[in-house]
């Protein structure tokens, strides 16, 4: 590979680490100091493991676009370097302070860092929509690097990144053990709402079903995959899905119209849980039920899972397997489960359009569900394109913002505050 | 600039004889063909040719056809631009998934047809736009 082509990343645009210490030399010798700033940014690993690579690649496009766009007009611009790891998601910003300025204080990179969040965020949700920014967070490490003429400044340097990485991942920790204390209040006060997504029928468009997506009150709690995540690390899992169960069924009652269906996600840890009873759930009508498993996360006991589906299958529930072909499991785990849906992994749907090997695995999967008189959702249906493609594939429901806009959609449930929530906020 | 219906196209095989069939068939339909027979000549030849498509042998001594794929994909600056297809059986869902993986666009069957390669190609030629909608399948892929 040509070295020079080696010396930006293909994705941001940005030069990279190797090519920055020879351009900053000089200035870092002269100047005695460098602050190097390590942008961690979390969750990044997870839009690429929902999405898939390519809108990963696409959402880091938009990140090292907003980046570079709000530091030029930072206090910092004048001495500005921002660099980033080929194909990675994290960045390092060099900071040479000029000669009659003193070096960025800690306030002002906690300020610098604030006003970044904001802007990469709400850059992220005009371009990629409201469930990736959801995910995004950064987290800003901040490490000094006094030069010593003894010592090989890239030593000095890359000491240097290493210990900016490791500040922010303190960060992340200290942010992390907030979130925690987070959804416990959320789990105390109930405070979940519910967005229910539309399913469709492809050819038609008519509503077909709602998927039922607990959001938190709490801005920190906005992102389903947050509030389960934080929910695993802290052994809350089954509290969030009984609390995110028993919402989605409260509001189904006003919101569903004849023959359309529920669709509520239940992780395979839930069917653990002694409370999630097929007699408790405080379901009518069984039979407008569809109970979503995800394919990601595994399913240790084959046999004994096998009967606790039976036990709601009996009683007229359905079932979806969610994120089918994720893994690499083939269809063969998708058959164990016998579902009467099949919803694809979105990582298969975005840009189908354009790649022939994700067109021909859905194909695979249409045929598959019509030998199994199962039905395919396509989910994550954004464009156009990828909606006339899944359309031509046989795909039998669509889901996604092709067909459902989120600013219009309009269909949320808010349950009644909880006394003593409104409470506090009411005192505010 | 060069003719946008027939851009240049990179063949990976190292089997001679294979690769010399493709290229005959392509260069006598228009494309102007590069031969490479190992996937270190590959790169070298990606590099220099700057190809639009490339026609990837999957079972090749030493760096194989995922490999090169991953490679070509991931490079920076003409990683965007080209699009991969990969020459084999692609016969289950976990072969799919991990090609997806590499970042390939296409395949087509060995032992194919050649109207069948010709066909690949074409479909795949035609959606060489210059501007791709941002998170197409012609970006790089992460890891």
């Amino acid at each position: 590979m040509d070295y020079h082509q080696l010396l930006r990343d293909s994705l941001t645009r940005l030069p990279t680490v190797a090519a920055t210490i020879d351009s900053i030399r000089k200035a870092i010798q002269d100047r005695g100091e460098v602050v190097i700033l390590y942008f961690n940014f979390d969750r990044y690993s997870k839009v690429e493991e929902v999405y898939g690579w390519e809108k990963l690649d696409s959402v880091l496009e938009t990140t090292g676009e907003a980046m570079r766009e709000y530091l030029s007009k930072s206090p910092l611009a004048s001495s500005r370097l921002m660099v980033a790891f080929p194909n990675d998601d994290d960045f390092v910003f060099f900071h040479v302070p000029q000669d009659d300025t003193p070096a960025a204080t800690d306030a002002e990179i906690t300020e610098l860092t604030a006003g970044l969040k904001d802007a990469v965020s709400s850059e992220i949700e005009r371009v990629h929509g409201e469930d990736i920014a959801a995910l995004f967070d950064i987290f800003v490490g901040r490490a000094l690097v006094v030069y010593n003429p003894k010592l090989r400044l890239e030593r000095q340097i890359y000491r240097g990144i290493r210990e900016a990485a490791n500040a922010s991942k303190s960060l992340e920790h200290r942010e992390q053990a907030k979130k925690v204390s987070d959804l416990r209040e959320t789990l105390r006060d109930r405070g979940l709402y519910i967005e229910y997504h539309p399913i469709v029928i492809t050819d038609s468009q008519k509503v077909f079903g709602y998927e039922a997506l607990a959001r938190g009150t709490m801005r920190s709690m906005r992102s389903p995959e947050v509030m389960f995540e934080i929910a695993a690390q802290s052994d809350l899992i089954w509290d969030l899905s009984r609390l995110c169960r028993e919402r989605a069924i409260e509001g189904m009652g006003k919101l569903l119209k004849d023959g359309e269906l529920l669709f509520m996600n239940v992780d395979p840890a839930d069917f653990a849980d002694p409370s999630f009873d097929v007699n408790a759930l405080n379901v009518k009508d069984p039979t407008k039920v569809v109970i979503e498993i995800t394919e990601r996360t595994a399913i240790k006991d084959y046999p004994k899972f096998r009967g606790r589906l039976k036990e709601f299958r009996d009683k007229g529930y359905r079932f979806a397997v969610d994120d089918a072909g994720s893994g690499y499991a083939g269809l063969g785990s998708i058959a164990n489960l016998e579902p009467d849906f099949i919803k694809l992994d979105m990582s298969l749907i975005n840009c189908i359009d354009q790649n022939f090997i994700k067109q021909n695995l859905v194909e695979t999967m249409v045929r598959f569900a019509n030998e199994h008189g199962a039905m395919v959702i396509a989910e994550g249906v954004e464009r156009k394109e990828e909606y006339e493609m899944v359309k031509s594939l046989g795909v039998h429901l669509v889901q996604g913002f092709f067909v459902h806009k989120p600013s219009t959609s309009g269909v949320t449930y808010r349950p009644p505050m909880h006394p003593a929530r409104a409470l506090a906020d009411g005192a505010k | 600039m060069a003719d946008t219906s027939h851009p240049p196209i990179l063949v990976v095989d190292d089997n001679p004889d294979n690769a010399h069939i493709i290229r005959d068939y392509l260069e006598a339909r228009g494309f102007p063909i590069t031969v490479a027979y190992n996937g270190d000549d590959a790169l070298k030849a990606f590099e220099e040719v700057k190809p639009s498509l490339v026609l990837l042998d999957v079972m090749m001594p030493g760096r194989d056809g995922w490999q090169v794929c991953r490679d070509i994909k991931s490079h920076p600056t003409l990683g965007r631009n080209v699009r991969v297809v990969m020459v084999t059986a692609l016969d289950d869902w976990v072969n799919k998934r991990q090609a997806l993986q590499t970042g390939a666009d296409d395949f087509v069957e060995k032992p194919f047809e050649l109207s069948r390669l010709a066909a690949t190609v074409e479909r795949n030629v035609k959606l060489l736009v210059p501007n791709a909608p941002s998170g197409a399948s012609t970006s790089a892929p992460s890891r």
